[in-house]
């Protein structure tokens, strides 16, 4: 499936598009657009105000898109809750990691010549992240 | 010149909650509200997509939202507005300073709050730097 959003990605859609490889379209292709762009058609928009994939209920996209394709994995849960303070801002915070994330995925989209190289280095990231908590929880 | 964010909003009177929930978020993005008519952020990439974000709940909760991109005409216009930027965290500052070298301080709440209103220093007032240095001089300290 094509999955569209907008360009100049962060810390919510680097882990969006991690999500979507690993866990709910390993065949995904991914268009970026600039902002403000018209919807495509055949593609699924995430993380654009106002499409399904999207911020809803104060939480970020990367939640949104775990509750709508019922991806029931409590590191997930967690790292879900990490982006939330990392990208929302919000009045009670419990991650430390997340003031860390967000600014590693917003360097890493700088160095990048492009969303499509800085999404495949944040691949990286959000492996590595994930790693480390599982090996936590256990 | 600094370029500016302005988000002019209505939501319904009823239920409050809606309108007390964007109130304290805006209060907590660090925004200003100018002359009781809209709300006022530097534009930075992140003040930028937390606008963005705002804007979009607003309309999901019913309300009516304008969003601009601006920078000002008159060029000192720009200078006090920063200054209120400024006011608001030196406010925050200056109270923390004062607890800071009181006796038991706790020092833990007041890295938190020095945290809070970091994330809305955005002309990096002297100031915050001054409760930096004072926080993490007293790293190591014995009581």
């Amino acid at each position: 499936m094509k999955w569209v959003t907008w360009e100049n990605i962060g810390v919510d859609r680097m882990a969006c598009i991690w999500l979507i490889r690993r866990w709910i379209d390993p065949k995904a292709e991914f268009i970026f657009v600039p902002a403000g762009t018209k919807p495509l058609p055949n593609a699924e928009p995430f993380d654009i105000p106002g499409a399904r994939y999207s911020h809803q209920h104060g939480h970020c996209t990367f939640y949104t898109l775990l509750k709508e394709n019922n991806v029931n994995d409590p590191i997930l849960t967690r790292i879900a809750n990490i982006i939330d303070e990392a990208d929302i801002v919000q009045e009670i915070n419990v991650e430390p990691a997340a003031t860390g994330l967000d600014l590693i995925c917003r360097g890493l989209r700088r160095i990048s010549t492009n969303d499509q190289e800085a999404h495949e280095r944040g691949h990286l990231v959000y492996e590595a992240l994930y790693a480390e908590l599982s090996n936590n929880e256990g | 010149m600094t370029d500016w964010l302005l988000l002019h909003y209505k939501l319904p009177s009823k239920p409050s909650a809606l309108r007390v929930y964007a109130w304290r978020k805006l209060k907590r993005l660090g925004a200003i509200l100018l002359h009781e008519a809209v709300w006022v952020l530097p534009d930075q990439p992140r003040t930028a997509e937390q606008f963005q974000w705002l804007a979009a709940e607003i309309q999901e909760m019913g309300g009516q939202v304008h969003y601009w991109k601006a920078n000002p005409v008159l060029g000192e216009q720009d200078e006090s507005i920063i200054q209120q930027f400024n006011q608001q965290v030196d406010a925050v500052y200056s109270d923390l300073l004062k607890k800071i070298d009181k006796p038991r301080a706790d020092l833990q709440e007041i890295s938190v709050q020095y945290q809070q209103a970091a994330s809305q220093d955005f002309f990096h007032s002297q100031l915050g730097i001054l409760v930096r240095e004072k926080l993490t001089s007293k790293r190591g300290e014995k009581p």
